[in-house]
């Protein structure tokens, strides 16, 4: 594609149209076009991962996916996993457990512990801080976000 | 206006679209080019994705038992590849401690290898396992040695316009072993120095080679053939080992960066070596 154009991408299940040139990211329409601020942008080089998303059900840094890669790809962000008003099990665990303090590295957080969770229905406490071990909480509540996760998966 | 994005299907497309614009960089998984873009360290007018050509993917073992790796295959699936055994995981144990999972679901071989940074894991685990690096061009197809191939920080053999097709693993005999020792101050980040190591044990038990590479530790992997030699023949005692890991040490020239001073990094290097060939011997006993 040359420059700017207008293409769809599928987002938490619906198609969105954005407008990109090949150097504009994943993270910056969903923040700037399409009003999905769930995902962060806190270090935009790849570190953080506050950014994360879901691209083909695998969790990636929105930052560092080119808007115009997520082509005919599954994006799924942190609105799309509440159903029908109810929070999904992983988000529910968080907040019963008190997992969340000032909540920044929260979204990427619950879609890396999702995405393990789909893998991996069972997974053990390593498998868990593996998972988690690129989304940085500078609250360092590690502790509690370990264990929603082990509500979920049993460890 | 803006940065134009091209998607060729076939190598000879991306190298032609190349030829045409050689400010275009090809991008692969983007997980470090996109960062340096974000960052404004790069501002190339046009990337050309290697994303849809097929032949850029994925793991073969050849009739031979060598292993070729596509350059578009990830991390992620060269750490979960059963194909890579004996010598070979070598290659799936470096690919299993880059960066998190959400790097090594997008980031490729082909990528991390071309930015020939020598702070990264593949670099001294692929001329641990004497890769050759097959290389296409508008003049067409050639072969590079993994140890010829990285010829200072963030530069390599690769010319202009040319770009990385497979990675070839040679094949790899049973009682051969591979392992990739990363010391690191936090998982995920770069390694304050790593150590790769592949070796061949004999009927007796004893060495019968060993290549061995020690990467971060200066503007390549470093490979000490006198050391290797020193090692081949013998069962590897602990003081043969402790002295080939000081000559291997001493060949090195590590920085002095946040990851560990060059003084800190040169008491860690020949322990890290003498660690490193110890656990692969054991791997290769087993």
């Amino acid at each position: 594609m040359t420059s700017t154009q207008a293409f769809d991408l599928k987002i938490n299940g619906e198609v969105r149209q954005v407008r990109a040139d090949g150097a504009t990211t994943l993270l910056e329409v969903l923040r700037q076009q399409l009003g999905l601020n769930g995902a962060k942008c806190g270090c935009n080089q790849g570190i953080c991962g506050a950014c994360n998303v879901l691209l083909d059900g695998k969790a990636v840094r929105s930052c560092l996916v080119i808007a115009a890669m997520a082509i005919d790809r599954e994006i799924e962000t942190i609105e799309g996993l509440e159903q029908d008003g109810e929070l999904s099990p992983m988000q529910q665990a968080f907040l019963d457990t008190g997992a969340v303090q000032c909540g920044f590295c929260m979204p990427g957080m619950v879609l890396s512990a999702t995405a393990l969770a789909r893998e991996n229905p069972k997974a053990g406490v390593e498998e868990i801080r593996d998972a988690i071990s690129g989304n940085l909480c500078r609250c360092s509540g590690y502790v509690k976000v370990v264990d929603a996760v082990r509500r979920v998966t049993g460890a | 206006m803006g940065v134009s994005l091209h998607k060729p299907e076939t190598i000879e497309e991306a190298v032609r679209l190349k030829s045409e614009d050689s400010e275009a960089l090809f991008l692969a998984g983007g997980q470090t080019l996109i960062a340096m873009m974000n960052a404004e360290l790069v501002e190339p007018p046009a990337l050309i994705s290697l994303d849809r050509i097929s032949d850029l993917k994925g793991i073969d073992r050849q009739p031979d038992g060598a292993i070729r790796i596509g350059a578009m295959t990830s991390h992620a699936d060269i750490a979960s590849s059963d194909q890579l055994i004996d010598a070979h995981a070598v290659i799936g144990e470096a690919a299993r401690v880059i960066a998190h999972p959400a790097i090594r679901t997008l980031g490729t071989i082909g990528g991390a290898v071309s930015h020939g940074d020598p702070n990264a894991d593949y670099p001294a685990a692929l001329v641990a396992a004497d890769a050759r690096f097959e290389v296409v061009g508008p003049g067409g197809r050639r072969e590079i040695a993994a140890a010829d191939f990285f010829l200072d920080y963030m530069t390599t053999e690769l010319q202009e316009n040319e770009l990385l097709k497979a990675v070839i693993l040679p094949p790899a005999p049973d009682r051969s072993a591979g392992h990739y020792e990363k010391f690191s101050r936090v998982d995920g980040d770069f390694a304050t120095a790593s150590v790769a190591v592949t070796l061949l044990l004999d009927g007796a038990s004893k060495i019968d080679w060993i290549r061995i590479a020690v990467g971060a530790s200066g503007p390549t992997p470093v490979r000490v053939p006198a050391a290797e030699q020193s090692l081949q023949g013998s069962d590897m005692g602990a003081a043969a080992v402790a002295e080939a890991a000081e000559q291997i040490a001493a060949a090195c020239d590590p920085l002095d960066d946040v990851r560990g001073s060059s003084d800190y990094r040169r008491l860690l290097i020949p322990r890290l070596v003498a660690k490193a060939v110890t656990i692969t011997k054991s791997l290769a006993e087993a």
